[in-house]
């Protein structure tokens, strides 16, 4: 039993740095998803059904076609990655970075889709309520919008979260392998799993994965019942 | 000062308004989709005009042709919607604090509105946890707070149950007379706009048929058909002469006219002399006499002459100068039998019970 809460150090490393990659991914996208949902769930214009389709894509690509056009773009032959490295001698790709952005691309629109429906369903009228009052677009977003649509930002951040800690294909793609920079903990168990005799190190991850997205699931519950009940 | 001049274009038809409205509260009347809450709307910017211009006092708000429109959030006006709208999530005391603005001065301070309203023992609560009359107060209070140069109120009394309906009513009063801002209220219940003014805008299919007192627009046939579909009401204001507790009866009288006296039951709002008390009688409970009746139960006779007649549908609207003008509907035949016509001596009869009051 005592076997089950020793981490050996690269098992310790991988864990924590998985959790690292999520919490940077979801705080990272958090302002760019209620923006964005905000402005799909608000406006009305020509061509929102193909940046709808555009914003979903990395939800429904193989996670690995992401990577792989992630490494088209930013790797050091990369279209962005070239004139990043040459201008601010910034290397992205296989570093701890890169599989933060892949965790982003990858979770994005999850994150997008749960604060856009919270937002449909705040009621206009009471957006426009608070204008007559005085508040300006700001004021209203941050004092009305936001708090009115909490339970649906809150859940879309812990799927984002827990999507990224079980995210694999565009990781290993554009971020690679390397112990203590980039190897999370799905990408951990999948070395376990290459190595012969390592079966019970590997079962070891593979239930703290479970430990750790079944707790951010009971948390999410748990806040979302509570704000409801406000 | 409001000043309106604009059209706005609907599929079902143009809605084009061409009014003035002073200080004081004037009814918006009119049939369920006939533009009135367009007009709150396009005044507060929810709905720009395809043309024309709307000012507040003399400041510019909108106009089309100079491609002016002032945002929402800067046209300093205090709105009361149908439906409340209050923030679900904030207490009301933060729903009361919403709109305060530090660099205007306020016409009513906070403590005061929530004393007038009386909503100090629901200042922590949240709006779904209130009863719909305290919502509704809320909503109003509100509105005042934000320090309106306008007060917009879209059929304030729909919200609620009949037996609150009217329970608004004494609090706009006296709002209205402690900040004396123009008021304009929207609702298609005509008794309970006459409660609330003698001013009328009447607005039909988008255009407005009638604006000004009532007595007189009574006499508009159109008009008087849109306002045939509710009751008539006679609405004074009056000052508490004496209170008899005994038969618990009180008389009232008026500045404007100096012999009127009415007396009406001791009601719970009727508490002592000098008093100002509004009080309503309607249209169809008031009967005309040629002479004075001495022995009948009715309290109130008062002495008038008829300065007007106007035949609606086979009823008769008679405007009746006793010091204050009445108005009182009586049937087409009535008016044979009693062979009235200008100019008339009657007497206004009705009875004390018929008398509703308001503080």
């Amino acid at each position: 039993m005592n076997r089950y809460f020793h981490f050996t150090p690269a098992e310790l490393t991988a864990v924590l740095l998985s959790v690292k990659v999520a919490v940077w991914c979801s705080v990272l996208s958090l302002p760019a998803a209620l923006v964005i949902g905000y402005f799909m769930a608000r406006h009305r214009f020509h061509g929102k059904s193909a940046v709808e389709s555009l914003l979903h894509l990395p939800m429904v690509m193989p996670p690995v076609t992401t990577g792989y056009l992630l490494l088209l773009l930013f790797g050091v032959r990369g279209f962005f990655g070239k004139w990043l490295l040459h201008a601010f001698g910034i290397r992205l790709s296989f570093t701890f970075a890169a599989a933060v952005i892949a965790s982003i691309v990858v979770s994005f629109p999850l994150f997008v889709r749960s604060v856009r429906t919270a937002m449909e369903m705040v009621d206009r009228g009471i957006e426009d309520a608070s204008r007559i009052l005085g508040a300006g677009r700001l004021k209203t977003f941050f004092r009305v919008t936001v708090p009115l649509s909490l339970p649906g930002i809150v859940s879309g951040f812990v799927l984002v979260f827990a999507r990224s800690l079980g995210e694999f294909g565009a990781t290993i793609t554009f971020a690679g392998n390397i112990e203590g920079a980039t190897r999370t903990l799905p990408l951990a168990i999948y070395a376990y799993m290459q190595v012969p005799g390592r079966e019970g190190a590997t079962l070891h991850l593979a239930l703290v994965s479970v430990a750790i997205s079944f707790a951010a699931m009971i948390i999410s519950e748990w806040l979302v019942r509570n704000m409801r009940r406000q | 000062m409001i000043t309106v001049n604009f059209t706005l274009r609907r599929s079902s038809f143009d809605i084009s308004l061409h009014e003035t409205f002073d200080t004081g509260i004037t009814g918006i009347f009119g049939p369920s989709g006939s533009g009135k809450t367009s007009l709150l709307q396009t005044i507060a910017g929810l709905a720009r005009p395809d043309e024309g211009s709307i000012m507040i006092g003399n400041t510019v708000i909108s106009n089309a042709a100079a491609n002016i429109n002032v945002p929402v959030h800067k046209r300093n006006i205090g709105y009361v919607f149908q439906d409340g709208r209050l923030f679900p999530h904030m207490t009301v005391e933060k729903n009361l604090r919403y709109g305060t603005k530090k660099h205007r001065p306020q016409a009513l301070p906070f403590d005061d509105v929530v004393d007038i309203l009386k909503l100090r023992h629901v200042l922590g609560s949240h709006p779904g946890r209130i009863s719909g009359g305290e919502r509704q107060r809320t909503a109003l209070g509100r509105a005042l707070l934000s320090s309106p140069d306008i007060m917009l109120l879209d059929e304030p009394f729909s919200a609620v149950d009949a037996g609150l309906r009217s329970q608004i009513i004494p609090y706009l009063l006296t709002l209205q007379r402690a900040i004396n801002i123009p008021m304009l209220v929207v609702s298609h219940e005509l008794p309970d706009l006459l409660k609330l003014t003698d001013r009328l805008c009447v607005i039909k299919n988008g255009i407005c048929i009638g604006h000004g007192d009532y007595h007189a627009l009574l006499g508009n046939r159109e008009v008087a058909d849109v306002l045939g579909t509710g009751t008539v009401l006679n609405a004074l204001t009056m000052t508490v002469d004496t209170v008899d507790t005994t038969t618990g009866l009180s008389t009232l009288s008026i500045s404007a006219a100096e012999n009127l006296r009415i007396i009406c039951e001791q009601s719970s709002r009727v508490n002592a002399p000098g008093q100002e008390l509004r009080i309503f009688i309607a249209a169809h409970d008031i009967a005309l006499a040629t002479r004075h009746v001495p022995e009948v139960t009715i309290q109130n006779q008062i002495r008038g002459s008829v300065v007007d007649m106007y035949d609606r549908n086979s009823r008769m609207y008679c405007i009746v100068d006793t010091g204050v003008r009445l108005v009182v509907e009586v049937t087409a035949a009535a008016v044979g039998r009693l062979a009235l016509h200008r100019g008339s001596d009657v007497w206004c009869l009705f009875k004390s019970l018929a008398i509703d009051v308001a503080s």
